[in-house]
């Protein structure tokens, strides 16, 4: 199980999910993807894509208005 | 509190929010004869820096031989444009503090600097060329049954799926 970081600070929409979406593709199933953004729609639009694509998520705010997503590649 | 929250905090649904910016734009082009349009204002500003640096793009050949949507009397920075530009911006302010969603945001790096700079290059030149961004040419377009709207929504979509392309594979 690798744990992957990517770094989505001060991008908007729609870096960091298509970001998420080319880091995925990389990765095997049970790894990790760790998301540093300051960007609060990605709080919505990659977490909300996630769910859909059936992967797990979580995300924690690490400061104000900075926040880590967390997925774990389930397919 | 509830109500605080689904107002201001979470995001309105997108059919209410078109419907919103219809309505509002109908409200618009019936008290002022103008639909809502955006970049002519930038032009403008473009132009009163200009200006205020000595030149006169006034005389512009591109001035003189179309419609420059300016009413007599106004001038590059107190017309139509620049009021409505203004307003946008202090609405979204407005709405970004309520969320308290403000925020200052850094520059990443030179590179994020280069394509901002180069995208909002391009985005400006096409906006000349076609009379208006996806607000003037298209929202406000197509409502008004002009066939343009028509022609820049099909041509968008085809260059925002180039761009979507070229983005994931190249620059990302």
């Amino acid at each position: 199980m690798k744990e992957v970081r990517i770094d989505c600070m001060y991008e908007t929409c729609p870096i960091p999910l298509l970001k998420a979406l080319k880091e995925l593709k990389k990765m095997e199933i049970g790894d990790i993807l760790i998301m540093e953004t300051d960007h609060s729609c990605s709080i919505t639009n990659v977490i909300d894509w996630a769910k859909k694509q059936g992967h797990n998520v979580d995300y924690v705010e690490i400061s104000e208005g900075e926040w880590e997503i967390y997925i774990e590649k389930m397919r | 509190m509830q109500i605080y929250q689904k107002l201001f905090k979470k995001p309105w649904p997108y059919l209410m929010g078109g419907a919103l910016l219809a309505i509002l734009n109908i409200i618009l082009f019936a008290s002022t004869g103008e639909p809502w349009k955006i970049t002519s204002g930038f032009l403008y500003w473009g132009a009163a820096i200009l200006e205020f640096f000595g030149m006169d793009p006034g005389k512009w050949y591109y001035f003189s031989v179309y419609n420059n949507g300016l009413d007599s009397g106004e001038t590059f920075l107190n017309n139509y444009y620049s009021v409505i530009n203004l307003a946008v911006i202090m609405g979204a302010l407005i709405a970004a503090l309520l969320a308290s969603e403000f925020k200052w945001k850094k520059i990443k790096n030179k590179r994020q600097l280069f394509f901002g700079l180069l995208g909002g290059i391009l985005m400006g030149y096409g906006t000349r060329l076609s009379f208006g961004c996806n607000i003037g040419s298209y929202f406000s377009a197509i409502p008004s049954f002009s066939l343009h709207g028509w022609v820049f929504g099909i041509f968008m979509f085809i260059g925002a799926w180039i761009g979507s392309k070229v983005l994931f594979r190249y620059l990302l």
